[in-house]
């Protein structure tokens, strides 16, 4: 007997109940909005979940100042196009110091210039619940996650004391001084934010699509070029080549792969094939072991 | 058939657009030494979409005995993967061809009973893990126990190591002989034994060519075909009521998921805590509206009379069995947390959207999961499974487990910690007022004089009033008074 619904159409169900209920049991929340495929998919799902409503939280955004300029230019016409309420928010403490993501470790620009300003954006808003694009599938301490994560005061999250959940049964009650984060996509996997990408005929950043771009290869890995800021060394001449992204970050921290898929089409599928998992791009989950899992501990999304 | 039927991608060229028939959640459950962690990374392996990184480390891994260790797939946290134990639940998803598959990997180890019960919340089919060379254990019938309780109706009793036992159908035989027996005692709907070896991969994703005398299905076959949860929406329709959507015009949504049955344009539905009814004008969502809304769908329903319906409102159909409007339970509840039951605590119940407080917990017994017998007994702590009846400071809209599972589960919340300190099912409920005579009316006048004051009719402030009076139901109660909420 085939099922009634879709995978996909029950992934979605899931996720607007999550959001739903959020809404209903938490007093200020917010949506962390990274500017990624996986923010499109959320907003795209908190939008259905209040329908007809405007949102009833604002985007909170943590700009490092190294995004890639076009993430920038998406995130600003996503605003207006749905008529969304929108909060930087960058560590100017850090920016000060000069902290940058060449002369510092990976772990050590993460946590001046991402994890310490969300903090601080969460402390200074009031925000008691703030939504997050993380997928169990990603990684493997990810995969322990509940739906409302609680972090204690200082945003730390203690694997050791999670709340159990049962059933579809979502309890809210903050404990004192506790904050909690709420993963609507929990169940998703990539391949799945993709084809409801495809599904739902959304935008995304360009930048997932393959283009001609100047790239540099540093360690192995191929780097897009975004501004003149990254140090290159003499050798580094930047190369016009046809990569894209499977995943949005910091530019000099983002791998780019070789590829021609230049629509969502053959982007799906290529995705659907791919053979590695998503954040073997990402240089800053390398950087030790349980690296991910420490990460979080200290506040980390 | 060949040795490995992995399905892999360059065979299959994957379709834009490709939709999965449906999900199936798979709980695990057995302990580190049936080798549970090797046959989940086996079936990963073998038979999922596991991308190739995930592959490279598993080809690379070598486990004492010299085989490449699977069970690296699975085990997550730093500290697990150092004891070599699995402690919390975790999460994997795969893709065959036909379905999406959702394992909940679950500790076996008694102390870790709560994880297991709440894993197990989750899942359509379980696979109970036995080593060959000990067949069912005391540890297997706990299992079961849990499995029955929280509803999981689907068991697969997988038999592993039969390579260590020379894959001999007699020791086979008297395992599943001895599981027939074992599940006679419980609601499942679906039982059956597979002979499986998890590290040789014999009846994993592949017919075994040890096990010829097996002509039953191997474990991928099975778990492509048997049923999930979510599919024919069975029981009446129920929708539990989370917010009130507006488009600022016209449009009053009561948004939900449909819990269980299905509604149609047209249909009479009440509400039963107000008494009122009314007919369905319009099923919305953003995309369209429909005609028919079913079990698992999240819509937003507006009827044609405004009924004073808001969130924890259970909408059902008014011509057929309706929810309980209850302010007593009889309860099952697993306790899931470190910090024992203490009446002098303030505890609130939580069903799907509502949340009220809880008057008194009395324990009668708990629950010997292996004997299966009864002990009478005052206080239940962690990882304890109880009979206790649950007195609420007003009534709320539920069903027993057994009429409609959905709308028969709750949570226990401690009401200063936050925390889910239990989780429960309801085996019988109390319509009407709890007797509680001598109880303290908190009623809207006396809310509305004082702390209520500042709020109006938003839906926002009768959440807030709703929650001012749980809270000061908690708070009268912890000083020693007995509190009916009557709003």
């Amino acid at each position: 007997m085939s099922a009634q619904f879709s995978h996909l159409d029950l992934l979605e169900a899931e996720a607007i109940h999550i959001f739903r209920e959020a809404a209903a049991q938490f007093r200020k929340p917010v949506l962390m909005y990274s500017i990624g495929k996986d923010s499109t998919v959320l907003l795209h799902l908190a939008r259905k979940a209040f329908w007809p409503q405007k949102l009833p939280f604002p985007l909170l955004h943590i700009d490092t100042k190294w995004k890639f300029r076009d993430m920038i230019t998406f995130r600003d016409k996503t605003v207006r196009d749905f008529n969304l309420d929108l909060i930087v928010h960058t560590n100017e403490d850090g920016l000060k110091r000069g902290v940058n993501p060449y002369d510092h470790s990976p772990s050590v620009y993460t946590d001046v210039m991402k994890t310490q300003p969300l903090k601080q954006a969460l402390d200074k808003y009031g925000f008691d619940a703030a939504f997050g694009g993380a997928r169990r599938d990603e990684e493997s301490s990810r995969a322990k996650e509940r739906v409302f994560s609680f972090r204690s005061p200082g945003h730390r999250w203690d694997p050791r004391r999670q709340r159990p959940e049962m059933w579809n049964l979502l309890n809210g009650r903050l404990g004192p001084g506790e904050t909690v984060r709420v993963f609507p996509m929990s169940n998703w996997t990539e391949r799945d934010v993709w084809r409801y990408i495809a599904r739902e005929n959304l935008d995304v950043v360009p930048l997932y699509f393959a283009a001609e771009r100047p790239t540099i290869v540093r360690n192995g890995q191929l780097l897009v070029i975004d501004d003149d800021r990254l140090p290159l060394q003499p050798d580094e001449v930047p190369e016009l080549r046809s990569v894209r992204f499977r995943t949005l970050g910091c530019w000099p921290l983002t791998a780019a792969v070789a590829s021609t898929a230049n629509d969502l089409e053959s982007v799906v599928t290529e995705t659907l094939g791919a053979r590695t998992s998503e954040r073997q791009g990402r240089l800053i989950d390398h950087d030790q072991t349980g690296a991910m899992e420490r990460k979080k501990q200290e506040g980390y999304f | 058939m060949t040795a490995v039927t992995a399905i892999r991608r360059e065979a299959t060229a994957p379709a834009l657009k490709q939709e999965l028939d449906g999900i199936l959640h798979l709980l695990t459950c057995g302990s580190v030494d049936d080798g549970k962690s090797t046959l989940i990374g086996r079936l990963l392996y073998d038979a999922s979409d596991l991308s190739d990184d995930q592959r490279a480390l598993i080809d690379k891994s070598t486990t004492a005995s010299g085989q490449p260790d699977y069970s690296l797939l699975l085990d997550g946290l730093v500290a697990e993967r150092e004891q070599g134990i699995t402690i919390d639940i975790a999460w994997r998803y795969f893709d065959t061809d036909k379905r999406r598959f959702v394992v909940i990997d679950s500790p076996g180890h008694e102390q870790y009973t709560r994880n297991m019960a709440s894993g197990a919340s989750h899942a359509d089919v379980a696979i109970m893990l036995v080593d060959a060379r000990h067949g069912v254990k005391r540890q297997t019938r706990r299992h079961a126990a849990i499995l029955d309780i929280v509803g999981v109706r689907r068991v697969i009793l997988a038999v592993n190591k039969m390579d260590l036992v020379d894959w001999s159908q007699e020791k086979f035989r008297a395992i599943e002989a001895d599981f027939r027996k074992l599940t006679l005692r419980f609601g499942f709907r679906d039982a059956i034994a597979v002979p499986v070896s998890a590290v040789t991969g014999d009846n994993i994703a592949h017919q075994s060519e040890h096990m010829p005398w097996y002509s039953g299905p191997h474990l991928l076959e099975y778990l492509e075909k048997t049923q999930a949860r979510d599919v024919a929406p069975r029981g009446p329709f129920r929708l539990p009521v989370q917010t009130v959507l507006r488009d600022g015009v016209d449009f009053r949504g009561l948004a939900g998921t449909v819990a269980s049955g299905y509604v149609s344009v047209g249909d009479r539905v009440t509400d039963v805590l107000s008494g009122q009814s009314a007919h369905v004008l319009r099923i919305a969502t953003m995309d369209h509206d429909l005609e028919i809304a079913r079990q698992g769908q999240a819509v937003a329903i507006q009827l044609d009379t405004d009924i004073d319906v808001a969130r924890g409102a259970v909408i059902s159909a008014a011509d057929s069995a309706l929810p309980i409007v209850a302010g007593q339970i009889e309860a099952r509840i697993i306790w899931l947390w470190e910090t024992p039951f203490d009446n002098a605590n303030g505890y609130l119940l939580r069903t799907g959207t509502d949340l009220a407080p809880i008057a008194d917990i009395t324990v009668s017994s708990l629950l010997d999961l292996e004997s299966l017998a009864v002990q009478p007994a005052t206080t239940v702590e962690v990882n304890d499974i109880a009979n206790a009846s649950i007195t609420l400071g007003r009534p709320i809209a539920v069903d027993t487990f057994a009429d409609n599972q959905p709308t028969g589960v709750f949570l226990i919340v401690d009401a200063l910690t936050g925390a889910s300190v239990a989780g429960g099912v309801i085996t019988a409920a109390t319509a009407g007022e709890a007797s509680n005579e001598g109880a303290f009316h908190l009623t809207r006048e006396l809310l509305t004089r004082g702390l209520c004051r500042d709020l109006g009719e938003s839906d926002e402030d009768r959440r807030e009033f709703q929650r001012r009076a749980n809270e000061a139901a908690l708070l009268l109660q912890s000083a020693g008074v007995q509190v009916k909420i009557d709003i």
